[in-house]
């Protein structure tokens, strides 16, 4: 388990350094100059003079060499200090912290409303293959893949807000204000989980033990959920980790349409604004959150399918 | 208190007109002249009506975003907490306001005489002390500040209580219109620009911030001017202008600040519902690249002027919101040579021949858009249309602000869809940007290259420095008039619109006033009904 853990963490390592020098070298090659753009939405869209400009860029190091603002950066970060932003000198850590919250707390609520519609639909779907239940639930699963966000947002805000007047439209802070951005998160997601339980359900339906359990006389409820459900749900648990982090970032629009804050659309804006700093620190944030995902989807393989092992064959 | 009631029934006259006027207007939508209500159907009757002490409004922006001292982060921006010096009118002219009289005693030394018993939400007198310190706080927290006001640290004096002297860098006679600007709006020293504690001279005080979501703030009764009639007024922060629509429609907000284009119709018919239109000295247009083969030449630019129809974009893509334009300068803008340019019709026939006079050869000529531009992409669609059918091939590129930015200065497009528009009571900068040859976007290629963008140079060049040198009002309106003939004749731009602020507001909202700068909107008349 150990031995694991620390290669896991080695390589780990590589694949976060490799992101923040990609991140960095692509900022630097994008178009658009961050000392004249920040200086400008400083300005509200005035053009700043040039001295400006040059002070701005003397100030930030904007100068310097690249490996050697790279190497001042990354020394920061190995030091805990992610730097400032360019456009308001808020401590980037600090922005990440402030954001980190309403991001988690949607990007959950979404799983959770994913996992309530995604678990019964995909073992229904399964256990009624060809029926009508299943093509309905085929059907929804469709829908709610090909459904834009925010249409659905809106739509949504339709429904609940006005005709029902259930909801508020927007905001956050209170519960109620969570429900609607759950929802629309959730559905796509659940989407992609159904139509993965119901084949991985098939798949394991077909299993000889599975067969075996049924001669013994095993109740179909036992067999579905007990031998079925929990087999199936190893490539499940899989994708629910990936998506998980990418809820993190596909929570933006979301994010844009309910009017929350989050993680999402700071980096949007911080990338519109060429704002460096926070876009470097936030990228490297979300891959430490990818590479812990990925590492505990490991770890989680290990107690529902005992047959994977920490020693040989890592997967 | 009394100038509202007045104004309330100015309104109640206006309504009772309102039915007229939005049948007169259903055919001609974009003819408003910014006054009032052509939506609202009818007068609802106040007297069966109790009024409410407070109300929302949904803003497009966030004030809360980092902290009091930035831009986007609302140093006074729509929230009327802060004030500056100079306010400026609907018709761009410059009112006294913390300031009651300035003077320019020399060629680079003003003296601004202040307002007396003026006071901030901490009860203290506003005196000349606190203007020397809130722009020295400017110049010391933004590297862009001296450049921008023409003044360095150390030349705003207190000659007495309740006069300041100013000395710019260099003789700068907009610069009573630049501090028109509610950047430059004057604080107490006590406040604390991190800590969200913002202390002004406003009728409004801040109450609490709730971030990225809303600033509640309440009336001060100690202002000096006219006191607010509502108690409370919360300003939420809905970027999305389809949730900001929606949620007026729910109710939860009462006022909502340029609503989506594609929801104005059916805010008009809707009874509930009303939209109130302000015109803006801002204009959208199409910038031709004058150093670039083929749009060097000027026949194809007339030829290109003549394939477009200003009234189709504003009817279809506008929505109705904005009106056609003659020139790249918005009418409100007093020395605008709207009334004069003469306007290259839309006529395809001629717009043709001309094609075939100039030397256009078949090449594909590029359109640039940003992507941040509110229906900039349609509207490249429709000029792209437009040109095609006259024999001119063109081709869309939409780039991300900054890249948009950076590609324009390098004069990598031929065609640039554009929009201006002033913050402050200065608006002369508005054409000194776009068509002085040491402008904003000419710069880069001008000094690099001798080139430019829309830079015609030489007498142009010329007439825009006296506009700009000069404080006397005829002389500035005749030199800019004479560029803007130049601009014309040369078909410099393409002018699109002339750019319009509107809000949708529900039916129990009473005495809205918007700001031509719309962040210069006033809402201390504004009622709320039950």
């Amino acid at each position: 388990m150990w031995k694991f853990v620390l290669r896991r963490a080695g390589t780990s390592g590589f694949v976060l350094a490799g992101v923040s020098i990609i991140t960095f070298l692509l900022m630097f090659f994008t178009p658009g100059d961050p000392a004249e753009t920040i200086l400008r939405q400083q300005m509200g869209g005035q053009t700043p003079s040039t001295e400006a400009i040059e002070q701005f860029r003397d100030a930030q190091g904007l100068d310097d060499p690249i490996p050697l603002q790279y190497l001042d950066w990354i020394g920061g970060v190995l030091q805990g200090d992610l730097g400032n932003s360019y456009y308001s000198d808020t401590a980037v850590s600090q922005l990440i912290i402030d954001n980190l919250w309403p991001t988690l707390e949607l990007a959950v609520a979404g799983m959770v409303v994913a996992l309530l519609i995604a678990v019964p639909t995909g073992v229904i779907s399964a256990v009624h293959k060809g029926g009508s239940l299943d093509y309905g639930s085929q059907l929804a699963a469709l829908l709610g893949l090909s459904m834009p966000n925010f249409w659905l947002g809106y739509l949504l805000m339709l429904v609940f807000a006005i005709q029902l007047s259930l909801l508020p439209t927007s905001g956050y802070g209170s519960f109620d204000q969570l429900i609607l951005p759950a929802i629309t998160l959730g559905t796509g997601m659940a989407a992609i989980i159904t139509r993965l339980l119901r084949s991985s359900m098939l798949e394991v339906l077909d299993e000889e033990y599975i067969q075996t359990a049924r001669s013994k006389g095993l109740r179909e409820r036992v067999v579905v959920y007990k031998h079925t459900l929990r087999n199936a749900l190893i490539p499940v648990i899989t994708i629910v980790g990936l998506q998980f982090g990418y809820l993190l970032n596909g929570a933006v629009i979301v994010e844009i349409v309910f009017q929350r804050p989050g993680l999402g659309r700071l980096l949007i804006d911080s990338i519109f604004a060429r704002d460096y700093p926070i876009v470097q620190g936030l990228v490297l944030v979300i891959a430490v959150f990818f590479v812990v995902t990925n590492f505990l989807v490991d770890v989680t393989y290990r107690y529902v399918d005992p047959r994977i092992s920490f020693e040989g064959g890592d997967r | 208190m009394p100038h509202s009631r007045i104004l309330a029934s100015r309104r109640g006259m206006l309504k009772g007109f309102g039915g007229v006027s939005a049948v007169a207007l259903a055919g001609c939508l974009g003819g408003s002249d910014g006054s009032d209500d052509e939506g609202q159907p009818s007068e609802p009757d106040r007297d069966e009506q109790e009024q409410l002490p407070s109300a929302t409004i949904a803003l497009d922006d966030d004030p809360t975003r980092d902290d009091w001292n930035y831009y986007g982060g609302v140093t006074p921006y729509w929230t009327n907490i802060l004030e500056p010096l100079v306010w400026v009118s609907n018709e761009m002219e410059l009112e006294p306001w913390l300031a009651t009289d300035w003077e320019q005693v020399e060629e680079t030394v003003w003296e601004f005489s202040l307002r007396e018993g003026v006071q901030f939400h901490n009860g203290e007198e506003m005196v000349a002390d606190h203007v020397v310190f809130s722009i020295e706080a400017i110049l010391e927290e933004h590297a862009w500040a001296p450049g921008w006001l023409h003044i360095e640290s150390g030349s705003t004096v207190a000659l007495d209580d309740y006069t300041v002297e100013f000395t710019t860098t260099d003789p700068f006679p907009t610069f009573p219109g630049t501090i028109a600007h509610n950047m430059v709006a004057i604080q107490h020293p006590d406040r604390d620009h991190t800590e969200d504690n913002v202390i002004g001279t406003g009728p409004f005080m801040v109450d609490a911030i709730d971030q990225q979501q809303e600033v509640q703030t309440v009336a001060f009764e100690d202002y000096w001017d006219e006191e607010p009639v509502l108690d409370e007024l919360v300003f939420r922060v809905i970027e999305d202008p389809n949730t900001r629509a929606l949620s007026l429609e729910n109710r939860e907000i009462d006022i909502a600040l340029s609503p989506p284009r594609s929801r104005i119709a059916s805010i008009e018919e809707d009874d509930s519902m009303f939209l109130e239109r302000q015109s803006r000295p801002g204009a959208g247009y199409v910038g031709i690249n004058l150093h670039k083969s083929p749009t060097d030449d000027t026949t194809l630019r007339r030829a290109l002027n003549h394939a477009i129809s200003q009234e189709t974009i504003v009817d279809t893509v506008l929505e109705g919101v904005g009106e056609p334009a003659r020139g790249p300068i918005s009418p409100i803008i007093y020395w605008s040579a709207h009334d004069e340019i003469e306007t290259y019709e839309k006529d395809d026939d001629r717009a043709a021949e001309l094609v075939d006079e100039s030397s256009y050869d078949g090449e594909t000529l590029s359109i640039l858009v940003a992507n941040d531009m509110v229906d900039g992409s349609e509207m490249a669609q429709v000029l792209e249309g437009s040109f095609s059918s006259i024999g001119v091939e063109t081709e869309i590129q939409v780039l991300e602000r900054a890249a948009y930015s950076e590609a324009e200065r390098d004069g990598e497009a031929h065609l640039i869809l554009k929009e201006s528009g002033s913050n402050s009571g200065d608006a002369d900068y508005i054409i000194y940007e776009g068509f002085h040859s040491d402008g904003d976007v000419n710069q880069r290629l001008y000094r690099d290259e001798g080139t430019g963008l829309h830079n015609l140079g030489g007498e142009v060049d010329e007439l825009i420095e006296t506009g700009f040198q000069t404080a006397d009002e005829d002389t500035k309106a005749d030199a800019y008039m004479e560029a803007q003939h130049h601009i014309a004749d040369e078909a410099v731009t393409i002018p699109l619109y002339y750019s319009e602020f509107i809000a949708a507001c529900h039916e129990n909202i009473d005495g809205l006033e918007l700001g031509a700068i719309p962040q210069f909107s006033r809402w201390t008349s504004l009622e709320h009904w039950e």
